[in-house]
């Protein structure tokens, strides 16, 4: 396989005028390189520059500084060919005609992408089979579900096998199911089809299932660009514990140890390991009686992404 | 004021400042009674060339005109927005709320009119007095103007009723159009209908169009002035025909939503 | 040769969503069928009373209609997108067919069809018929009148609704162009004159999409043909070219405000 990056951006910046004399940077000098086959998620709240990014990737829309290829293409130049390679899925928009089946958007796609009616059968089976659409092919649209709309959206997305593939929020109103089902096909998809996967969220269950990457981003720039394990150990402060003990209660006053909770025989802990190993700790209880069950959590993901856009604002833009 | 007529009153406020807001809407309406005037003065002259049929003159005819487009072009087009509201389900949400649907609607409208009337009347004036160089006496128009805005209300209850009908139907605007049409042709928007035969005369005067449009604009032309006090009955009696359909309609709506759910 | 079998594919998918809800498509056809009868009532009426408009009688009449009619209606079926598309510039909805490699104004101009188009059709062929200028020897001049005028139409109304790419809200601005355009194509030509039948033949081309086909079945003359044709081309070429340009500063960001 290939080691060229499959998406290189380097110092691209992007302002809009949103008033006569205010101007925003949405993207600032942002540099980053995507591999062939990973999977990428942009994270950040409104207006850290997370889908002015996806659109400049896509070809809509102009940098007005800095470079950036994707698949070696420059997006803006070449959108048409570029086209052919990439495929889109925005999360408030659908490219599916509504009073229409599936199966009629699927077919003109086909024309659009301009792929062979054999390669186009075979791959439509293939996608239908693993989204597990053969029920709403033939269904108009507007009488489907969000998550059977959705999934008809990814396998439209997917129908000419790009190599990359932009998500701008796609498991938006889904509820857990539906968006459990989607997370684990895209991820199947993007290992077998090798395709490199980019995708904005809010959700941080997109990023855990789905992607490998995370990049924060904040007004425009950077705040954090590795893996997700990489980012928990790294903000990582506290692990939360669950005890279920013989003795009514606990006392375990150790630092770094926080009481989050307690009722009878069960104790909540948030624990900073650095201050008390998470082993010293579990001795302290053990010592007090027996202990019938542990939990013990990491942070959650949301936390330790809160925290850093907290530090990020307390050290000022 | 009581509470109650409060409410109404705000209601038409927000009708008022829907259409204060709506600018291009308003200079979109103005341009055009200008531009259609224009067209119609230079019809009448052609036609003049071999004589009017009818025992008015030119200036008289544009003036019609004048008024019949300041009814029709005032009015706003409650349909869509109505449609929109049931089609959306937002309906609903006024169901449970302390107010009737059909009155809001109608306070909607009032302040709505109020605003849009004297925008569309003024293009309506300045342009028939540039193509005529005349205007009515202002006897004429004092007594054209309350007609006028009876009319108005009419016309905007037809678009009321045509709306709930978006209760029934996928789509009204088709509706819309025929409706449109039948009031331009029965009512007589371009041409007096004495300028019709005989029988489609008579069959015009069982609708409520000829009240709408040729009535109070007939009042402008001499010729085919109507008894006021005819004209004055027929308005009250479409007004109120008009109201309870629209009021019989919605019940008809909330008693089937209430039954299946909408 | 694939942009054509994708516009075949288009326009196949275009007709099977506007037939998909059967009982709307007849009823939106038919009342525009009944709509445009209902409006020509007037001038029925009317030209009863009068001999004629400075020569133009109520066949002439029937004849505008009729053209004006089957190349609205030839526009409204086949690129109904082009109404909605100031809704689409404004909205971002370019942003979907603009990242699928086929041309982005065709594609959004049959991503749309209105099933009142036909009805316009059908009415415009049957004032054709009442006029007696429909026969089997004029029918091909005919056909080539109607598309003349449909391409001018869609050229201008192309341009009014790519307004939205340089000036904002504009929705308004443009339906109303649209509309005055049709509103000036269904009246006699000898009612204007002076710099009026300039602004008829220019800017809101009612002289083109009306007066010149309808001349050219009164006065048949290889010149009024040529204009007509010639027109047309010129006004899909320079929508083609303003469209262009529009999605150039689409993509040049210049007209956003929202971002994020």
């Amino acid at each position: 396989m290939s080691t060229a990056p499959a998406i290189r951006l380097q110092e691209l910046t992007r302002t809009f005028r949103v008033a006569p004399t205010t101007v925003v940077r949405a993207v600032d000098r942002l540099t980053l390189s995507v591999v062939p086959g990973e999977r990428v998620a942009f994270i950040g709240p409104n207006g850290a520059g997370k889908s002015t990014t996806l659109k400049v990737l896509s070809g809509i829309l102009h940098p007005d500084s800095g470079e950036a290829t994707v698949l070696g293409y420059v997006p803006w130049r070449d959108r048409r060919r570029l086209a052919f390679e990439i495929g889109t899925v925005f999360g408030q928009r659908s490219q599916l005609w509504y009073h229409l089946p599936p199966r009629a958007t699927f077919a003109l796609l086909a024309h659009v992408y301009e792929v062979d009616p054999s390669v186009h059968r075979r791959r439509l089976a293939s996608l239908v089979e693993a989204f597990d659409l053969g029920a709403c092919l033939d269904t108009p649209v507007r009488q489907l579900s969000l998550g059977q709309r959705m999934r008809a959206e990814i396998v439209a997305s997917l129908l000419h096998a790009p190599r990359v593939l932009f998500l701008d929020e796609p498991t938006i109103g889904l509820d857990v199911s539906a968006k459990a089902t989607i997370r684990g096909l895209l991820r199947a998809q993007s290992q077998d089809g090798h395709a490199t996967l980019l995708l904005t969220s809010h959700d941080t269950g997109d990023i855990e299932h789905v992607c490998e990457r995370v990049v924060i981003l904040h007004q425009g720039r950077v705040l954090w660009d590795g893996s997700i394990d990489g980012l928990r150990r790294r903000f990582m402060k506290t692990k939360r514990l669950t005890l279920w003990s013989e003795a009514e209660r606990l006392t375990l006053d150790l630092p770094g140890a926080r009481v989050l909770a307690a009722r009878p025989h069960v104790t909540e802990i948030a624990l900073d390991p650095r201050k008390t190993a998470v082993g010293a700790l579990v001795d302290a209880a053990c010592r007090q009686g027996l202990l019938h069950d542990l939990t013990i959590e990491d942070t959650p993901l949301d936390e330790v992404i809160r925290d850093i856009y907290g530090e990020a604002a307390g050290h000022g833009s | 004021m009581t509470p109650r007529v409060g409410k109404y009153v705000a209601f038409g406020r927000v009708g008022a400042s829907q259409a204060l807001g709506n600018r291009a809407e308003l200079g979109g309406r103005m341009a055009f009674v200008a531009i259609i005037l224009g067209v119609f003065s230079s019809l009448w002259q052609a036609v003049a060339e071999h004589g009017l049929p009818i025992a008015a003159d030119r200036a008289a005819l544009v003036w019609y005109l004048a008024a019949t487009e300041w009814i029709v072009l005032t009015v706003p087009a409650a349909h869509v927005d109505i449609e929109r509201e049931i089609r959306t389900g937002d309906v609903t949400c006024h169901l449970t709320r302390p107010f009737s649907y059909p009155l809001a609607l109608a306070s909607q409208g009032i302040g709505m009119i109020l605003v849009r009337a004297p925008f569309v009347g003024v293009a309506a004036f300045v342009c028939g007095v540039v193509f005529t160089g005349t205007a009515p006496s202002i006897t004429l128009l004092a007594r054209f103007v309350p007609f006028a805005f009876m009319a108005m209300l009419l016309v905007y209850g037809l678009h009321v009723v045509i709306g709930l009908l978006a209760f029934w139907l996928t789509d009204v605007t088709p509706v819309f159009w025929i409706a449109q049409k039948l009031l331009f042709v029965l009512g007589g928007l371009m041409l007096p209908l004495t300028l019709y035969p005989d029988w489609m005369q008579r069959l015009a005067h069982f609708t409520p169009f000829p009240a709408m449009l040729g009535g109070p604009a007939g009042l402008l032309v001499p010729a085919t002035a109507p008894d006021t006090v005819r004209l004055a009955r027929d308005l009250a009696v479409w007004i109120v025909v008009m109201a309870m359909a629209a009021r019989a309609l919605f019940e008809r709506a909330v008693r089937t939503l209430q039954v299946s759910g909408g | 040769m694939s942009t054509w079998t994708f516009a075949r594919a288009l326009f196949a998918t275009n007709l099977r969503a506007a037939l998909a809800l059967r009982g709307a498509f007849a009823i939106q056809a038919l009342f525009m069928l009944i709509n445009n009868l209902t409006f020509f009532i007037v001038w029925w009426v009317l030209l009863r009373r009068v001999p004629d408009l400075r020569g133009w009688r109520l066949d002439d009449i029937e004849v505008l209609f009729g053209i004006t009619a089957t190349s609205f209606g030839l526009v409204v079926a086949v690129a109904g997108g082009v109404r909605h598309l100031g809704r689409a510039i404004e909205e971002g909805e370019l942003d979907t067919l603009l990242t699928q490699p086929k041309p982005t104004l065709l594609y959004a101009l049959g991503m749309r069809s209105n099933a009142s188009g036909v009805g316009d059709m059908v009415s415009g062929v049957l004032f054709l018929v009442m006029s007696g200028h429909l026969t089997l020897t004029s029918a091909p001049l005919l056909v080539v009148l109607i598309l003349a005028s449909a391409a001018t139409f869609l050229g201008c109304g192309i341009v009014f609704h790519s307004l939205p790419f340089w000036l904002s809200r504009t929705e308004t601005v443009s339906r109303q162009l649209w509309e005055l355009t049709i509103t000036f194509a269904i009246y006699p030509e000898p009612l204007f004159g002076g710099a009026l039948r300039l602004l008829l033949f220019t800017a809101i081309p009612a002289g083109f999409v009306a007066y010149l086909p309808a001349r050219m079945l009164r006065d048949p003359s290889p010149v009024t043909l040529a204009a007509s044709v010639g027109a047309a081309l010129a006004y899909v070429a320079i929508a083609v070219w303003v469209f262009d340009r529009g999605v150039r500063r689409y993509t040049s960001g210049s007209r956003f405000v929202a971002f994020g």
